[in-house]
């Protein structure tokens, strides 16, 4: 494939139509490990089974999983903000590598991330205007 | 200001200025301004003081709670457990938690002071002097789950003449709402502005 479009193909539809199969397979196989008696299942000669505590452990497992997968993504969230006293609230090093251009008479000024004593002058001290930017 | 009681509040002294704001969660503050001379201020944001009403509240809830359990266990350690821990309790809030004033002095040539002042009488100050300050700021920033304004100092970065190396925020305990902060932000630039005018003075170091 040359671009990556999401559009169906061929190909997709074939995979996406074996996963289909596999996972009504596994379903099924999972049912009738957890549901056959054991003594049935040996005298068919299929002996090597995991216990079957953990038919009903692995779903148990999975659901406290995804609801600490919630508390935990919030509170990694809440760790990775910045905290007040860093710099990475008022700059990155994206700003601080920016090139400066020259100020051209009638042209729309490049854009670039202006400092926050300029942005704070503009919004906080409006009778001074906008002045000169050092 | 001094919410809950109906004393009249307290006289300021001539040529200081004290006016109502809140702060972000709703409480009263007071901001006083004080113009000491033509390049130095100082500014203090009061809070209220520890309320008769809410201590009696906490306390006679745990005395009350503890003797609850007393009562239903027997055991009369919960009782002196109780006013132990009631009493280092308020100890340890008084000394550490409860802020009363912080207050900004801004000096034009030497530089600036932060003072907290805690209920029990314990002061904390820092100093920043005026070489190392690159812009006293309002910056926005995330803080738990809401957006707030807070005032900052920006301290210079010495290999990097327009970077800053340091942010130091300012009334943390306080927090106060955007229009304080802009009466703070005005006072401050007033005397910031005035080192830019001079700047050879300063420049000899």
């Amino acid at each position: 494939m040359v671009e990556n479009s999401p559009a169906p193909l061929p190909e997709r539809a074939i995979y996406g139509f074996a996963l289909f199969l596999g996972s009504w397979f596994g379903f099924i196989l999972y049912l009738i490990w957890a549901y056959v008696p054991e003594t049935w299942l040996f005298s068919l000669g299929l002996t090597y089974w995991p216990q079957k505590y953990w038919a009903v452990a692995l779903p148990a497992y999975l659901l406290v999983s995804v609801g600490i997968g919630y508390i935990l993504l919030f509170g990694i969230n809440m760790m990775s903000t910045a905290p007040l006293n860093s710099t990475h609230t008022v700059t990155d090093n994206y700003a601080k590598k920016q090139q400066q251009k020259k100020f051209q008479e009638e042209a729309i000024p490049a854009l670039r991330d202006i400092p926050i004593s300029e942005v704070n002058r503009m919004f906080f001290l409006p009778e001074k205007g906008i002045c000169n930017s050092r | 200001m001094e919410g809950g009681r109906s004393r009249p509040p307290p006289r300021c002294p001539p040529g200081v200025e004290e006016r109502p704001y809140r702060s972000a969660s709703g409480a009263p503050l007071a901001l006083r301004r004080r113009q000491h001379s033509a390049s130095c201020r100082e500014l203090a944001l009061r809070r209220p003081r520890l309320q008769l009403r809410s201590l009696s509240a906490v306390t006679s809830a745990v005395w009350l709670a503890a003797y609850g359990i007393f009562v239903l266990s027997e055991n009369s350690m919960v009782l002196s457990a109780a006013i132990f821990i009631t009493l280092i309790g308020l100890i340890i809030y008084l000394h550490f938690v409860k802020i009363d004033q912080e207050s900004l002095l801004v000096i034009g040539s030497l530089g600036i002071q932060v003072t907290s002042s805690y209920a029990s009488g314990k002061e904390s100050t820092t100093f920043i002097e005026m070489s190392r300050v690159k812009d006293v700021v309002i910056n926005e920033a995330i803080h738990m789950q809401k957006v707030i304004y807070y005032l900052c100092i920006l301290l210079k970065d010495p290999q990097d003449p327009q970077g800053v190396s340091e942010v130091v925020p300012l009334f943390q305990s306080s927090q106060p709402r955007l229009d304080c902060l802009m009466e703070v932000y005005k006072s401050c630039q007033e005397i910031l502005d005035q080192r830019k005018e001079a700047p050879q003075s300063s420049e000899m170091k």
